[in-house]
């Protein structure tokens, strides 16, 4: 399954979840943001939410800001 | 017979949407030569709110997390830094409640990189629609006692204008117009931007504002946590001051010492 995060092609196995994707990134931390096809997922459902082929994903953090 | 004052400044708490603050000192978490400097700071100015700002995750390089450097029991404020329209600002802020970050956003709409000047009629909106979604809404804005009520009006927890533009350190420079915010204020005045010394956060509260933000003239510091410390005892005298009540201006002198009796 191809999927594209933060406007990068990923390949993970079909139907992974937001927690399996965050796994292989590396950001399993707590303040990992995600948002799928535009709409913010809530992190009690990262571990359910079963990402589709094509689905595009924007995974964001705090970062130091003002 | 002389009195037994208690020593040092010590402040009443700074409360925002029913949340209590020892300090009312606010920081900024950017600018700083590492997280062990801002971290050092942070605890240094004994604030207990900082803000972040969000953004996409390099997958190449994927680093160190701020969230692992910000001291135990400090509440982060994430802002909507580098959105120039009401639906950025509310997309960023949904995405950051959603990751679990705290439900409060400090809400910045800018469209203008000069000077960094934030869209007042923008910001409006989208705090409407935050407050509407359950958010706690502190909305960056230009000293405006008339946006101020509207935003009030909204729901807005804060209301916080700007000193001076963003990382200027050029003081408290709209102080006229402040002035009338923090006197007609219904929720708290935090003087956000601008400030470049710790004599000018310590204007800001004797003049009554309910706290400062300050970001760069900590973390640009030679030493961030000396500044951090120094703003920290500026935001309580200035606080105490206020407390206390500063005298009226006179043009003319007025006599400190007796006037009658003089030994000549």
């Amino acid at each position: 399954m191809n999927i594209v995060v933060n406007g990068k092609p990923v390949a993970l196995e079909p139907r992974a979840t937001v927690s399996r994707l965050l796994g292989e990134l590396g950001l399993e931390g707590p303040y990992a943001l995600v948002e799928r096809n535009g709409e913010p997922v809530e992190r009690e459902r990262y571990a359910e939410t079963a990402l589709e082929e094509g689905d595009s994903l924007v995974v964001a953090r705090p970062v130091a800001g003002g | 017979m002389r009195a037994k004052g208690e020593q040092g400044a010590v402040n009443d708490p700074l409360t925002i949407a029913g949340r209590e603050f020892r300090s009312r000192l606010i920081t900024g978490t950017g600018k700083y030569p590492s997280f062990e400097a801002m971290r050092d700071a942070v605890v240094a100015s004994g604030c207990e709110l900082v803000t972040v700002a969000v953004r996409r995750i390099d997958l190449d390089d994927v680093g160190d997390a701020i969230t692992d450097w910000v001291p135990e029991g400090v509440m982060l404020l994430p802002n909507t830094a580098g959105c120039q329209t009401a639906e950025e600002a509310v997309r960023v802020a949904r995405l950051a409640r959603a990751g679990g970050l705290p439900d409060w956003i400090k809400l910045e709409v800018i469209p203008d990189p000069r000077y960094l000047l934030p869209d007042g009629e923008e910001t409006l909106r989208a705090a409407a629609q935050l407050v509407g979604e359950g958010f706690t809404v502190l909305p960056y804005v230009q000293p405006d006692p008339v946006l101020q009520r509207k935003l009030e009006a909204a729901g807005c927890a804060t209301v916080m204008p700007l000193a001076a533009p963003i990382g200027s350190g050029r003081g408290l420079k709209l102080r006229h117009s402040i002035e009338i915010m923090v006197e007609q204020a219904e929720v708290p005045v935090i003087v956000d931007a601008g400030l470049g010394a710790p004599s000018q956060a310590a204007e800001c509260m004797e003049m009554g504002a309910d706290g400062v933000l300050v970001n760069t003239a900590i973390g640009q510091a030679d030493d961030p946590a000396g500044m951090a410390r120094a703003f920290a005892q500026a935001v309580e005298a200035g606080r105490a001051a206020h407390l206390a009540g500063l005298i009226d201006e006179s043009r003319e002198a007025r006599p400190s010492s007796p006037i009658t009796g003089l030994v000549t």
